[in-house]
């Protein structure tokens, strides 16, 4: 995982059926990637936000997986470890001959911060 | 204006530094076009253990190159800190192939209309000819 215990840290995990879940997240202030994203001015890299789906679904799924297509993903808020040190990632797969269809939304009580459609194949 | 060279320092064309840095160079701005390159080095971001990027690591990528194109045409406007820009969405991300360490990237950014401070730009990136990666996206652009 490239991410994790790194840019966030899973605190605990409710799954719901097979392939459902929701990961409470500790998103970390002190991830090195807040030197450059942007110097005096921590914002959570979108990418980085994509990147976390992913590894719940390999945390979720026990199986290695890559995003094949990114149908489509809104950022609909600025994400920042301020902002929002705590997330609920909620996941949706279903199983298809490559690997699986991905619903995925990070959001806290707040607000919703990220909303992905797309594919991800097993590796 | 069409430049073959390196056009200016990409620090002075975007916000991002280390360890976050995806793009090296904005090799060529043509009209609504601007081509920019990366040398995917082990000590990259997104590499994992096994010498390949990540995926998310080439949506960053297309990212910067269009904050590169976007910090062009500012610094040409008279600004002197690049702009700063946000992902807004991301659509139609395909990823044929993940790039490796040695890889050069090399990526065309096309941008579109901007309505309300949100730039639609396509972009595609090719590994030697070979078309690895495209997606279009919004970009956000934060006005201080």
């Amino acid at each position: 995982m490239l991410l994790e215990n790194k840019f966030y840290k899973v605190l605990s995990v409710n799954q719901t059926d097979t392939l459902q879940a929701e990961y409470r997240l500790a998103i970390l202030s002190e991830c090195d990637v807040y030197n450059g994203h942007f110097p005096g001015d921590p914002v959570c890299p979108g990418v980085c936000n994509i990147e976390t789906i992913k590894e719940c679904a390999m945390l979720l799924t026990g199986e290695v997986l890559r995003y094949n297509t990114i149908k489509q993903c809104r950022l609909t808020a600025l994400a920042t470890p301020t902002v929002c040190p705590e997330v609920k990632v909620q996941l949706a797969l279903t199983a298809t001959d490559a690997g699986y269809n991905i619903q995925a939304t990070i959001a806290d009580d707040n607000q919703v911060y990220m909303i992905l459609k797309g594919l991800l194949d097993k590796q | 204006m069409t430049t073959s060279r390196a056009i200016s320092k990409i620090e002075e064309l975007i916000p991002q530094r280390s360890p976050i840095m995806m793009v090296d160079e904005l090799l060529k701005v043509e009209g609504d076009e601007c081509t920019c390159q990366l040398t995917v080095r082990e000590d990259n971001y997104f590499v994992e253990g096994d010498g390949m990027m990540a995926e998310p690591g080439v949506i960053e990528h297309i990212a910067q190159s269009a904050s590169a194109f976007a910090g062009y045409k500012a610094v040409a406007e008279g600004a002197t800190e690049p702009p700063v820009g946000y992902i807004g969405e991301v659509k139609n991300f395909r990823i044929y192939r993940r790039p490796m360490v040695g890889d050069v990237l090399s990526t065309v950014i096309t941008m579109g209309a901007t309505v309300g401070g949100v730039t639609i730009i396509s972009g595609c990136t090719y590994c030697k000819d070979e078309c690895i990666a495209e997606t279009q996206m919004k970009i956000f652009v934060r006005e201080d």
